[in-house]
């Protein structure tokens, strides 16, 4: 059975302390974004290849499968995600196959279990996220997603608190911004959809103090929503 | 010397904010009796220095006492013509400005005497502070930020100038214009930007309201400044000359509440010093310092730079130009090679050269020379108006964009060799030149900038530059300081509008 989403800020927090880490895992953050009404993909935490075969047959196929372990940043890059499983049968085998990769490439890491997720359609990537700044405080992020947004640094910033100005701003203020008014043949992405991810956001932020940054990276758009594929929270020393 | 505070950021945001909360009162009406002062008392002053503060204060228009202890010094006030006291509390007056030029040692116990004497506000010309990073200038620094504390006394610094008043003669320096009002007040994190400011501010017909060196900022700071500025009717323009803030979300409120009300310019200098961070995440690794302050800035809807030139180009452009919200421009140029570089300057810098309306075009046929010419826009005018030789040509031309509704601005070139073949000729013309741009700045709903570069006649350009900028035209010396300045202004004009 899918467990509701019962992860509260504090209670992650409270565990991650416990467990010496400040990252909090993608379920966890997941959950309390989601509690935060910041539309996210639901991942459920599967610890054996026959519960994730279960859980991905109760959400609906295809899934993606992702490593879940505090100490791996890049998922991808240690054998770690493995997308598009359509069968049960696929679901447990893949299961397997990510652990084996990542033992073998990461042999340290602590891993909690597997998080099977509902497979998002494909939509125009981009990247919400928030960090401090020693002057201003928490900053909220924006630029279109995928790898190039470390190389071109196509980015806009805002300070916490924003107005909807400010989201809207921000969002046309980057170079590829005509990308999601819909460039070459494209449909135009929901821009406000996105302005509204970002001033929840921020006042998620804003209302905890103790969240030092949140990724939401990538963030698929669509012509009608916008949805995190995946989210970490990093928790700090409280504002 | 710079100050470095290596505290965390969260104790300078507690400390900031019990401070502004601990001032009684009215702190924006505390500041209005420094800054307009009918007292002023400099204490400590010496030969050794130049009397250089009570030269400076030479011109103050209200009362002026001196408090020295050294009798040796005493003679040398007096010749100054200045009542010198022993101490604060001899003084027979209620003492509404303070600046205090006394060695480090004796600071504390001229600020506790200004705590007793209950004088409005005492500026720390006095360094030595923690800008020197020793452990004796930060004891001596939270030594007087106590005293003032616990006291209610509004102190200003330490490690600074100061406040200027040009109206009231209350002086940095003795280089300091005095006497007149000004609109355009500066608060400076720099001794050196402040007065600078004012000097070649005024060289460019910018006349400074007050000024503040604010220096190491142990009580009041940037915001407490900012916060008075939107308050004093004096002052129209707000400049800030700021390299860090201590409680940048305190910095950012008030910001942005000043720009809602009147044109803010920030200058930026330096960077600032990037604390250590982990990265976890995409969002940490590219948020950089000079990205962050930018974003600000443009989230505030303040203007940004980063020199003294575009500052003052900026300010210019805010003080002399009607407000607008509309980009097109309408450039006129003595010459076609003019009127293709005028034309690039102003749309790099964002701004529009649109064509004009049917109806403009009729009308400039009729009188235009195209031999030589044309009016595209830009318009290349020097065989019609002759830099003034035809006064009726230019007329007809400026009241034709005046019309135009594709034109929201204007920007002429004033051609130096134009003029000075007809100055040679006939010395008067100048005059009538002045005259009738000056009308069109007078009369004209839309914003007229003129460009007098100095090109081969630096003298002819300066007098006349300082002739336009006298009679509040704005007046640059290239297209593309025009072009910036202008860009700049619209932007904060729309931004009020909430445009963009």
């Amino acid at each position: 059975m899918i467990r509701p989403a019962v992860t509260t800020l504090a209670g992650a927090i409270r565990r991650a302390k416990k467990e010496n880490r400040t990252v909090l895992t993608e379920i966890e953050s997941k959950e309390v974004l989601a509690r935060a009404g910041i539309p996210v993909t639901q991942a459920a935490l599967a610890t054996s290849a026959t519960e994730a075969g279960k859980v991905a047959k109760e959400m609906g196929f295809p899934v993606v499968l992702k490593i879940v372990s505090p100490d791996i940043t890049h998922k991808s890059d240690v054998g770690g995600v493995i997308v598009g499983l359509d069968s049960k049968k696929a679901v447990e085998e893949g299961y397997a196959t990510i652990l084996k990769a990542v033992r073998k490439k990461q042999p340290k890491a602590r891993i909690e279990g597997v998080a099977v997720q509902k497979m998002a359609p494909e939509g125009t990537q981009v990247i919400v996220g928030m960090s401090k700044d020693p002057q201003f405080g928490p900053v909220m992020m924006f630029g279109l997603g995928g790898v190039l947004v470390e190389v071109l640094k196509d980015v806009s910033f805002r300070i916490v608190p924003l107005e909807k100005r400010d989201a809207a701003q921000m969002v046309r203020e980057i170079k590829g911004y005509p990308v999601l008014e819909g460039a070459r043949g494209k449909e135009p992405a929901d821009v406000k959809a996105i302005e509204a991810l970002i001033l929840k956001l921020s006042a998620f932020a804003e209302a905890n103090p103790q969240v030092e940054e949140i990724d939401l990276n990538p963030v698929f758009a669509y012509s009608d929503g916008v949805i995190a594929v995946d989210a970490r929270i990093v928790i700090g020393d409280g504002g | 010397m710079r100050q470095r505070q290596t505290r965390s950021v969260r104790a300078d945001r507690a400390e900031a904010l019990s401070l502004q909360d601990g001032y009684s009162g009215k702190l924006n009406d505390r500041l209005a009796r420094a800054f307009n002062p009918k007292t002023v008392a400099v204490v400590g002053d010496k030969k050794m220095m130049g009397y250089m503060w009570l030269n400076a204060m030479k011109t103050f228009s209200g009362k002026l006492y001196s408090v020295q202890i050294d009798p040796s010094e005493i003679p040398g006030i007096e010749a100054l013509g200045v009542t010198n006291y022993k101490s604060l509390a001899e003084v027979p007056d209620d003492i509404d400005y303070v600046l205090c030029a006394v060695p480090r040692p004796v600071a504390a116990r001229i600020v506790a005497d200004c705590a007793t004497k209950k004088v409005g506000a005492v500026a720390l010309f006095t360094s030595g502070f923690a800008e020197t990073e020793t452990a004796d200038g930060i004891e001596a620094q939270r030594q007087v930020t106590e005293i003032a504390r616990e006291n209610d006394l509004l102190l200003i610094g330490p490690n600074c100038m100061g406040i200027y008043n040009r109206r009231l003669g209350v002086r940095h320096s003795g280089d300091q214009p005095a006497g007149d009002p000004g609109n355009v007040a500066f608060i400076g994190q720099s001794g050196t930007h402040t007065i600078n400011f004012s000097l070649v501010g005024a060289v460019h017909g910018i006349k400074c309201s007050k000024t503040v060196s604010f220096g190491n900022a142990v009580l009041l700071d940037a915001p407490d400044y900012l916060d008075y500025f939107v308050t004093d009717p004096e002052t129209e323009v707000i400049v800030m000359y700021i390299e860090g803030v201590k409680d940048g979300a305190r910095f950012m409120e008030s910001l942005r509440k000043a720009a809602r009300k009147k044109p803010v310019v920030v200058w930026k200098g330096g960077t600032t010093v990037a604390g250590g961070r982990a990265v976890y995440s995409h969002t940490a690794s590219l948020a950089s310092a000079p990205a962050i302050w930018n974003a600000a800035m443009r989230q505030a809807g303040v203007i940004q730079t980063d020199n003294l030139d575009e500052t003052i180009d900026a300010v210019k452009a805010l003080v002399y130009c009607k407000p607008t919200t509309g980009r097109g421009m309408g450039l006129v140029a003595m010459t076609g090679g003019q009127s293709v570089v005028i034309t690039d300057a102003f749309e790099r810098e964002g701004l529009e050269v649109p064509l004009l309306t049917q109806k403009s075009y009729d009308e400039l046929a009729s009188f235009f020379n195209i031999i030589g010419g044309s009016y595209r826009n830009p318009l290349d005018a020097g065989g019609t108006i002759g830099m003034g030789f035809m006064p009726g040509n230019l007329q007809k031309l400026f009241e034709i964009l005046e019309r135009d509704k594709n034109v929201d601005a204007v920007a002429m070139e004033v051609s130096g060799t134009f003029i000075a073949r007809r100055m040679r000729q006939n010395p008067a013309m100048l005059d009538g030149f002045v005259e009738m741009m000056a009308k069109q700045r007078d009369e004209s709903k839309k914003p007229f900038v003129a460009i007098a570069h100095p090109a081969h006649l630096e003298d002819i350009m300066l007098e006349i530059r300082t002739r336009l900028l006298g009679r509040g035209v704005a007046t640059f010396t290239s297209f593309q300081a025009a072009a910036r300045a202008m860009s700049r202004a619209i932007g904060y004009w729309r931004g009020r509008r909430g445009l963009d």
